[in-house]
Order: structure tokens, then sequence, then C-alpha cells
């Protein structure tokens, strides 16, 4: 999911009925209130707004956080993240699949069983063929996580190699008859089920052709469809006339009518058009400059809510001075994170952080080692022992540029970071650059980016997907766009401690969390990236939304909020 | 400003082929200084011109002495004592949820004169750093726009032939791409690149780079009326005597053409910096003009734009400060042009 | 005669193909303007960014690219966007035209009366207090960058005074179709045209005053005031007249580029997804079918206007005809 995503919460008012709700999803027993509640406040239009669209919406394609949370009611994969408040949202339940299978072989093999009786929103049957299907489109459209995710099925090596003729034999093997789907894998993999929850893994018709379908919406099996989509327009949905409801926690029965996401109006519009009740929702975060507002006239139509995510700032740790440890190390000593979490919109949106793994996160254990009195948490910057580590560096005066996104935010953290290095004696500049390059501009070597500001928002919450993504040695290929781990810093011990830890995993996710723990003290002792602070998400809503659910997976439950 | 129609209106007022002298001289130079010096608007403009440049000019003093305080560093934390009273740089929300941060406001006393920006940093101060920026940088892209522009226009009129063809279709590509959009690709590629010109080396962060992509994208609003004037020029009586009595080339170009020339273009100075600032403010406003940590007149609005519900007076102070001196500049333009060029008298 | 149209209609076809090459060739110079990696998606495998890189062709010769593109341009009309996948340019950059033309046409009509208005009144009361006050008030209006007075007009209207009865009318920022309720539109455009007019009516409020004042020391205008004709009918009649041609002909060219894009400021400022907007847009993401796309059609518009102005020039004036 994109970075450009941001912040959100702190439970208030409506926390009650959400909690009431969510109980009500929860299960049977309380099947009946669901049902008065879904009779109560079904119906209506509710209006959603963003900045600007994500692109296609192609949902084996698309690869952005405003978009996977609207295929969360458009699509279903075998399993799925559960539609369901808070750190519930990370848990997986079956989903066209009738249950979690069990793994055979080690973990190379998993035998799942579809339901019976879901349909497509074009009126025909889900089928194993469908699934086995989906799976080689995740090829033949040359997918974005096709060589990450989805590259340990067996046949995918060929598949990756040769997209057109993808079969996936032997690793995607559908059973008509038995109505199963049997996966083979080539290692056992303990995220293979968060894999093949998200969006990418979604199952479509078999007939959908091997093209990225654009703007053009593709039937799926979700409580809504998406009608028409224009990028510099709008989106609509409406429900899914051939819908019924099989799995509560999978793929609800919404409570809207029918959704409308407009695109193109700014954030400070936005915010005013929520105020005067025109529209419900806005993606992108609002503004710093109207956070008090919200946050004493409209308290009870705002919701914060933690994020498994992290601002930082990787330097290039094959780039002079941040070739030398002691220069990454004096950085991390002399950031003020406080300062930060004030650029972004105080303590109560922000926290101040000096590892990678996000709280709450799999893997994660308290720690900060630089600070004033390193211990568990950050305290104060330390610029006596920065200043001390850059004069035993020798780098002083050096040219420094700082590259940051040209959005607001990002900018000010940007500009913050280049006065920190002027006043560690760095003759720093900072480099605002277009967000959708951004980006892809820092991860090329060629562009001989020293530091930059950036952001990571989890696909799946497993250490890994903070740890291994971003500070592998396979991660770092130089002289491509694609290289996420952007510091460009290869450690072949810790590498070959991360495969452990996910090799574990597998069988003991427990143990594997504590071997993540170290990895993450580990990493930081190296220093290749400074963490500066964890963000939260607000949600502005509208007077009449009720229900707020936010899953710490998609966030904001959107057809589980009702208008009416 | 989402114009192309400035440069255009002098093409309109400014010389034509009927209003040429029929030879330069001194008197005409000395009128026009005699004429100015007993122009009150003119001279009005002039003083408010010269305030501001002396207190862009007089930045350290200000951020030094005054408002002790050094306008280029982030102050997020810490405070202030305002008649002894300790208020907080940065004062996070404490009601409602506590969301946000609002820098301080105008304090009317030295430090933080009129509040701090997104980064705890003194405006007023930042405004004179960034005068001095936006006043370089329009001052030094009209230079290179004029030299330009004569060059390519006299070249092009005076030459004729493949050579006025070729230059001529440049320009009009050129005119063809409208300038905001021709400054924006240019800044694209040029803020992402670094290179070389000779020993400089001119990156990201390098002013040089707001100052040429200003200065080129008003080349063929100022070429195309000065090939004009040189076209009509070639052909005029004294011209043809001059070719007639077989005087070489370059002496006509450079006695009896390049004079004429430059009394064109010294129309155009006031004006052309006027709408340089313009331009500056603008880049900087999409953020590709100046880049932190300098600051221009258009990257301080930029600032302000996100703490206009909060703190307007971020952006109200160098919108202000570019409205007083475009408008000085407008008005000493009209003054000079009057003075230099009777025939489009305007008062 | 149908030469020199000939001749200008070529002339106006290698400015478009000047234009559609510099900005190809500004586009690969910039780094990071691959967007094969983009396309790809966030920490895709080296295969994945390779294949998309075949896929779209982006590893075949330059000058192959260029054709390829403009033939799906201009021929097959399907060219679609590198960041929007799918979409296609062509009927975006027609979705956004009646955005642009919307705010370009109602600030035109603003400032075309509001200017004839300043410059009559002016030349009229030459040099007294009136005039004086409406020259410094078009000046004012000349120096105030647009971005800025947007800004402030949105601070005033949609926060300050939105709950005061002076601007409670004012909707939402953002564009709202004709047809979807002619009202509402109108209410949404009035801000934005006076933000975009403010600069014109200066600009031509200036430029008629001066060639009015011009106009009335020609020979046949004291001829007319000679005869009797009163001051007023003599500044309507036949000084405005004759100083209305070089209006028209600014009119023209500002109106091109308006139309074409130019406009983009005000646009950004108050969040209308016009051509200018769109142009802008493309131009951060670097998307290049995107930016050809509009930078065509801005061009095509500033060409055909300048075509159209010296044409009328040919017309009347007979000085440059002699050229």
């Amino acid at each position: 999911m994109s970075r450009t995503l941001h912040r959100l919460k702190i439970t208030t008012t409506l926390f009650a009925a959400g909690l009431f709700a969510q109980a009500a999803l929860a299960g049977g027993a309380q099947a009946q209130d669901r049902k008065a509640l879904l009779e109560e406040h079904s119906g209506g239009t509710m209006i959603l707004s963003a900045v600007s669209a994500a692109g296609t919406i192609d949902p084996q394609v698309n690869y952005t956080a405003e978009f996977w949370q609207i295929f969360q009611m458009t699509y279903d994969g075998l399993v799925k993240f559960k539609q369901a408040s808070r750190s519930e949202g990370f848990e997986i339940v079956p989903d066209l699949a009738e249950a979690i299978p069990e793994p055979e072989d080690g973990g190379k093999t998993y035998v799942f069983k579809l339901r019976k009786g879901i349909k497509f929103a074009d009126g025909s049957d889900v089928t194993p063929e469908d699934v086995v299907a989906s799976f080689q489109r995740i090829f033949k459209i040359h997918g974005p996580t096709s060589g990450s995710f989805y590259n340990n099925i067996v046949g995918a090596d060929k598949c990756l190699a040769d997209a057109e003729t993808c079969t996936l034999e032997g690793g995607v093997v559908a059973d008509d008859a038995a109505g199963t789907i049997t996966f083979h894998l080539m290692q056992p993999d303990s995220e293979f089920f968060d894999k093949i929850a998200v969006p990418h893994a979604s199952i479509l018709p078999a007939k959908t052709e091997a093209k990225d379908s654009g703007t053009s919406y593709i039937p799926g099996t979700g409580a809504y469809v998406i009608e028409s989509y224009d990028p510099n327009d709008k989106m609509v949905l409406k429900r899914n006339p051939h819908f019924k409801e099989w799995s509560v926690a999978a793929q609800p029965q919404g409570f809207p009518d029918e959704i409308v996401y407009r695109f193109g109006m700014k954030e400070e519009s936005a915010i005013n058009a929520i105020q005067n009740g025109q529209i419900d929702w806005m993606f992108d975060p609002p503004p710093a400059d109207r956070l008090n507002e919200l946050g004493t006239q409209y308290a009870d139509q705002v919701h914060v809510n933690p994020l498994a995510a992290f601002w930082y700032a990787p330097m290039n740790t094959n780039l002079a001075p941040f070739d030398n440890l002691k220069v990454r190390q004096a950085v991390n000593f002399a950031i003020d994170r406080n300062a930060l979490v004030n650029i972004y919109g105080g303590p109560v949106l922000a926290q101040p952080t000096c590892q990678i793994l996000p709280p709450d996160f799999p893997g994660h254990e308290d720690s900060c080692l630089y600070t004033k009195d390193p211990g568990t948490a950050w305290s104060a910057p330390d610029m006596e022992k920065a200043k001390q580590l850059v004069e035993e560096s020798g780098t002083a005066g050096q040219k420094v540029t700082v590259v940051a996104e040209d959005t607001a935010t990002s900018r000010a953290v940007g500009t913050y970071l280049q006065s920190v290095l002027s006043e560690l004696g760095y003759d720093a500049t900072m480099q605002a650059i277009s967000p959708n390059i951004q980006f892809t501009y820092i991860q090329n070597t060629d562009n001989k980016v020293q530091i930059s500001v950036s952001q990571w928002f989890m696909d799946y919450p497993q250490a890994s997907n903070f740890l291994n993504v971003l500070l592998s040695c396979a991660s770092f290929t130089p002289g491509s766009d694609s290289s996420i781990n952007i510091a460009g810093y290869c450690n072949k011990d810790l590498d070959k401690r991360m495969a452990e830890a996910m090799q574990t995993a597998v069988t003991d996710p427990e143990a594997a969390n504590k071997m993540w723990a170290k990895l993450d003290k580990a990493f930081m002792e190296q220093a290749p990236v400074a963490p500066l602070f964890t963000p939260k998400n607000v949600d502005f809503v509208s007077k009449r939304v009720g229900n707020f659910i936010f899953s710490n997976q998609f966030r904001w439950v959107i057809d589980q909020s009702w208008v009416q | 400003m989402s114009d192309a129609a400035a440069p255009r209106q002098m093409t309109e007022t400014g010389g034509d082929a009927a209003a040429i002298p029929a030879r330069p001289s001194q008197s005409p130079w000395r009128r026009a200084w005699r004429i100015l010096r007993r122009d009150k608007a003119a001279i009005g403009a002039f003083v408010v011109l010269v305030l501001i440049v002396a207190a862009c000019l007089a930045a350290p003093i200000y951020a030094n002495d005054l408002a002790r305080t050094d306008p280029f560093r982030s102050t997020l934390s810490g405070s202030i004592v305002i008649d002894g009273q300790t208020r907080k740089i940065m004062e996070a929300s404490t009601t409602g949820l506590g969301l946000g941060t609002t820098p301080i406001g105008p304090t009317w006393h030295w430090q933080y004169m009129l509040g701090a920006d997104n980064q705890g940093r003194d405006v007023a101060a930042r405004l004179l750093y960034g005068g001095r920026n936006s006043l370089l940088i329009a001052t030094a892209a009209t230079l290179i726009c004029l030299v330009l522009a004569a060059a390519i226009g006299t070249i092009a009129g005076f030459f004729g032939g493949w050579v006025d063809m070729v230059l001529s279709r440049i320009l009009e590509v050129l005119w063809a791409f409208p300038v905001y959009l021709l400054a924006i690709s240019l800044s694209i590629v040029l803020l992402t690149t670094e290179f070389w010109i000779g020993p400089f080396r001119i990156g990201s962060g390098s002013l040089i780079l707001p100052i040429v992509i200003i200065g080129i994208i008003y080349v063929p609003y100022i070429a195309r009326p000065v090939r004009g004037r040189v076209l009509s020029l070639r052909h005029s009586e004294f011209v043809l005597a001059a070719k007639g009595l077989g005087i070489p080339r370059w002496r006509i170009l450079l006695k009896d053409i390049l004079p004429n020339v430059t009394t064109t273009l010294i129309v155009y100075i006031p004006i052309m910096m006027a709408l340089n600032i313009v331009t500056e403010s603008a880049l900087s406003f999409l953020s590709i003009g100046v880049q932190p940590p300098d600051a221009s007149w258009g990257t301080i609005i930029q600032d302000g734009q996100g703490l206009l519900y909060t703190r307007p007076m971020v952006a109200l102070a160098p919108g202000i400060a570019i409205v007083l001196t475009v408008l000085a500049l407008n008005v000493l333009g009209d003054s000079v042009r009057d003075a230099v060029d009777p025939r489009t008298k305007l008062r | 005669m149908v030469f020199a149209i000939l001749q200008r209609l070529a002339q106006m076809l290698f400015v478009l193909f000047g234009i559609s090459a510099l900005v190809f060739l500004i586009f690969f110079a910039t780094p990071g303007s691959d967007p094969a990696a983009r396309i790809a998606g966030r920490n895709a495998a080296q295969e994945t960014v390779e294949a998309i890189r075949k896929d779209f062709g982006f590893d075949r010769p330059l000058p192959v690219q260029y054709a390829i593109m403009m033939e799906k341009l201009f021929v097959s009309r399907d060219l679609t966007s590198f960041v929007n996948r799918g979409l296609e340019v062509v009927p975006q950059v027609m979705r956004a035209a009646p955005i642009t033309l919307s705010l370009v046409f109602g600030a035109a009509v603003l400032w075309v009366v509001g200017s004839i208005a300043v410059g009559v009144l002016a030349a009229m009361t030459r040099d007294t207090i009136i005039d004086k006050g409406l020259m410094i008030l078009a000046l004012i209006g000349v120096s105030m960058p647009v971005f800025w007075l947007g800004e402030l007009l949105n601070l005033v209207s949609q926060s300050r005074f939105h709950d005061t009865f002076l601007f409670s009318w004012v909707p939402g920022l953002g564009y709202k179709p004709f047809f979807d309720g002619p009202w509402l539109w109108f209410k949404t455009l009035v801000i934005p045209w006076f933000t975009l007019a403010a600069l014109y009516i200066g600009i031509y409020g200036r430029v008629l005053r001066a060639n009015l004042v011009e106009t009335y020391q020609e020979d046949y205008i004291r001829t007319a005031r000679a005869k009797g004709l009163s001051p007023s009918r003599v500044m309507i009649r036949h000084a405005l007249r004759m100083s209305l041609i070089p209006f028209v002909t600014m009119f023209g060219m500002d109106f091109g580029v308006l139309v074409g894009g130019a406009a983009l400021l005000t646009e950004v400022v108050f969040g209308l997804n016009g051509v200018g907007r769109l142009t802008y847009q493309a131009m951060l993401n670097l998307d290049l079918p995107m930016i050809l796309a509009t930078v065509m059609y801005a061009s095509f518009f500033v060409v055909v206007t300048n075509a159209l102005v010296d044409i009328l020039y040919v017309v009347i004036d007979p000085r440059v005809r002699g050229n």
C-alpha cells in the first residue's frame, strides 16, 4: 500500500457505537442485533473525497492504500484480513475458502476448499478454475508483487521469465469435482496467508483479460461493484446485485446503498466540505493548520488511530559522508524527534521512535540507542555526542543534500533535517521533488542521493515486511529505480539471521519475533536509517457518519459505517 | 500570475516603426533624465524601491542585532520572553483532543515581529533575506533576458535571410509554449540534474537555476519587438543612406542600430523586473524556484499557505512586499517610458 | 493569398512539431523519468520492472518511441497515461477543456467590460483625481501575484468570513458543471473570475486609456470635436472605436494562451481541474503522454491565435503589408 498515506486515532464518542457493532460483527449470538442495525441504517449515499485518484482499479495491479481500502468491499481472496476493529483487523479469516487449511508436507502444501454458491458481479459462479486463472494473471500482467510475494509458488520462476505462457503448473492445482485448489510452495513460508490475503491475490473471473484493466471495472465478488471510474472526477460504487453475505468477518453486507468517491478537491476545501456536511470523509490527512480546530470544535467527528508505519531518513551507506558509521550515528543522536512530532501535529498524532519496527507490531521490543540516556524510550537529542562523532569522522564541512517529497509535511521534515545537518557542521541543502517521482528517485543509486525523507507502511503484519524488505541485500539493486533498500545497506551476517528468523516463523512465530527484536536492534547499531516517528492516522468524518470502525490493517472499514 | 500579457502590453505601446527618431544623439537621454527628475510619481517609486532594497540589504543586521535569531535554523522547541511573559515558539494544542501545533503569531516586538513559520523561524527576518533573493533573481534574470533578446533580435532582424528564418522559428516554438509550463518543465529537469559550467557546479540549491529559467522564458517576448524594430530600422532612410555611402555593416550595426535598440531595452528594464519578481514568486510558490534553506518571497508565501487559517501573516507579509515592489517598479517603468519615448506618453 | 495561408499552416505545423520534440527530449533528459519502476510498483522485482519496460516499449530508440506516441495521440487517439494506467489522455483533455473555458470566458467578459469602463472613464477624466485613482488601482491589479490574491480571497470567503452574510453563499472549492445547475456553476466561478480578471483589467484599462488619449490628439478627432460633437459622443463613436483595434489583438492572444492552460495558477488555487492544472499535474508526475497531450493542446491555441492576430494585422495595418 502506498506510502503516500499518512496518519489516524484516539477513540472518542463514536467508540460506544463502534464497540456495539463490532461485537455484532463478531458473531452468531448478536446476529439479530446486526440485522436490526442493517435494517435501521441501510441506504443513502456516502460521499468520500481524495485529492487525487490512485490510478488503475485493477486489484491485481493497484498498490496503494487509497484503493486497497476500496478493494476490501469489492473483491475477495481465498483468505482475507478480518473486517474488524483495531488489531483484530490483523487476523486472517477464510473468505472464498471454507476454512484456513492446515499446512501439509512441512508447510509446502495447502489445500483450500472453495465455498459454494458465491457469484461474481456478472452473475457467473466462482470456480476453482477462476482461482488458478487469477494466480496466473498476477504474472501475466507483471503484477507489482509477482516477483516478491508470489515467486515462491512452484512454477513461478517460469512465469516470471516468460509471462505469456504462464501456467503455474504444479503450483496451483484445481480439482473441480472436489471444489478444491491445492498450492505447492518451493519453500515453507510463514507469510503465505498474509500474501494471499492482500488484494493482489483477489479472485477474478477466469475470462478476465490478461492486461491491466486501467479504469474499467473487473467483476468481483464483494458487496459493492464499481459502477464508474474517472480518475479526474469520481468513482461510483453500487451494491452488488449478486452478493449474498457468506462471512461477516470477511465480506460483510454494507450499510450505504451507494458510495461516491470524488477526486480533485484539496485538503483545505475537503475539511470545509466535511464541516458543512457536503461530504462524509476525506482520505488525505487534514492539513496541520486545521488540526487544532478539528480537535476542539469537531472532537466527536475525529478518529485518531495508530498506524503500522514509520517516517525515516534512509542514509546512503555507500556515499560520503554517510558511508561512515559515526556520521550515521551522529545524525541519529542529533535529531530532536519531539520537534518532528510537533511538525507532524503534536504528541497525539505521532510518537518519537528510534527503532525500525513500530509499536505493537510483531517483533517490536521498546529500545532506543540514540537518545540522551539510551534505554527503552527516546527522551532528548544528544547534540554533544553527535558533534563529537562528526568530529571523529572528520567529515564536517562536506556538502549534503536532503531529498524530500514536495508535500507540506515531508518538506517540513526535510527542512528540519537540513537544519540539523547544518548544525552538525555540514554544508546542507534541501531539495523537494514531486511525490510521484521522489520515491523511485531516491532508490536509484545513479541519482547519488545522500539522505532522504521517506515513509514505510506495512503490507501485512510481519516483522520481515519492515526489516527484510527495507534492509536486506536482496532489496538493493544498484542502478535500478526499484531498490527499496534505499540506504543501500547490505550486511551478509544480518541477512543470514533474517533468513533464520523467517525459517523459525514457520513453526514458532513467538521465537521468531524474539529474533526479529534482536535484529531490529542490530540494524540500529549500524544505523543505515534514522527512524523519526511513528505517525497516527486522523480520520475526520461528517456528523452523519455512524459506526466508525478502524482496522489496523486496511484502516477505516468504509461500508460498515452508515450515513442514515 | 497566469499571464503572458504583461510583456505584450509593452510591445503594443512600445516603439514601432513610426516612432523611430531620425538619428540617436546624446540629447534624448539628457532630456529623459530631466523629465524623470521632475516626475513626482517616479521619485516616489524610486524612494520606495531604495527603501526596500536597503531593508533587504540590512537583513543580517536585523536578524543578528534586533531580532537575535537565525532565520535559517529550525527552532521547533524553545521559547521567548515577551513583556515578561514566556511564550513557546511552537505551541502544541491543549484543548479538545490536543491535535496540532501552532507557531507563535505576530508579537510586534523585535523578536518574532511577524510571528514564526512552521519551522519556528522568524518570518520578519526571513522576509528580508527572502527579499534579497527575490530582487537578485529578478535583476539578474532581467539582464540575462534583455541581453539574450537583444542579441537574438538584432541578429535576426539585421541579417535577415535564413538566419532570421531559423531564429524566428525557434522563438516561435518558445513563444507557443505557455511561459509557466516552459518554466515548470525546465525546473523539473534542472532541479534533479547537476551540471557544470566550467568550474561552476550548478546543482539543485543554486540560485542560478531560477535566474536562468526566468531569464530564458521571456526572451521571445522581448526579442520579437527588438527584431521588428531592427527590421524597420534596416529599411529606414538613414541606414539605407549609410549603406549607400559604403559604410561597413558592423559599423552601421554598432553606431545606428544598437543605440536605438538600447533605448527600447531600457524602457523594458523596470517592467521586466516587476514581471520577474512575480514570476519568481509563482515558481517558488509551486516549489520549483528557490530551494530551502534559502528563502524568497515566493517560498515564504508557500510556507504561509499551510498556515493560512491560523497564521495568515506568514503569507500576507511577503505578498504585500511583492505588491509594493512590483507597484513601484511599474510606476517607475511608466515614467521611464514616458521620459525616453515621449510618443507613448501616458500621463 | 492561398500560398500565404499554406505557408502559415506549414509554419504552425513546424512549431507544433518543435514543441512536441522539445517536450519529449526534456522528458528523457530528466533523471528518474523512466516510468517502468513507477508503473511496476513499490518494491517490484527486477524481472517485473524489465518486463514492464519491454511491454511499454521503453527499451526502443527515442525516435521510434516518439513516432509511436504521436501516432497514438493524433491518429488512433488511444494514448494512455503512464501514471493512471489505462487512462486515455485525449478524453481527459477534452473533459478539462470546458472547465478552463468556463473560467477564462467569464473572466474575459469581466475584464473586457471592466477595462473598457476603467479606460474610458480615466481617459475622459484625464489628469483628475478619478483618473489617477483608477490608474493606481489598475497598477495594483497588475502588481498582485494571482495565486496570492486567490489565496487571500479563499481565506476571506472560505474561512474568516464564510459564516457572515457576505460570503455564506460561496460554495466549496472545485468546479460544478454548468448543466448540473447554472446558478451553482456561476457561484463557484465568481471569485476565480475576479481573481483572474484583476490583472487583465489593470493591463487593458491602462493600455486603452493610453490609446484613447493618443487617438484624441489625432486630426480627425480634433475635427470631430471642432464640429461640435459632444465629448462623450466623440469618445465612444470615434476614439474608442479606433483604440479598440490593438485591444482586440491583445485580447485574442491572451484569450488563446489562457484557454490553452496558462490560467494554471488560478486553477491550482481554486481547485479547478482545468487544462492548466492537468498540465501542471502531468509535469509534476512526469506523465509523458499527458504532458504531450496538454502541451500540444495549449500550443495549438497559442499558434492559432498568433496566426489570427497576424492576419488581423495585415488586414488593418497597411504598414505591415509593406514589409
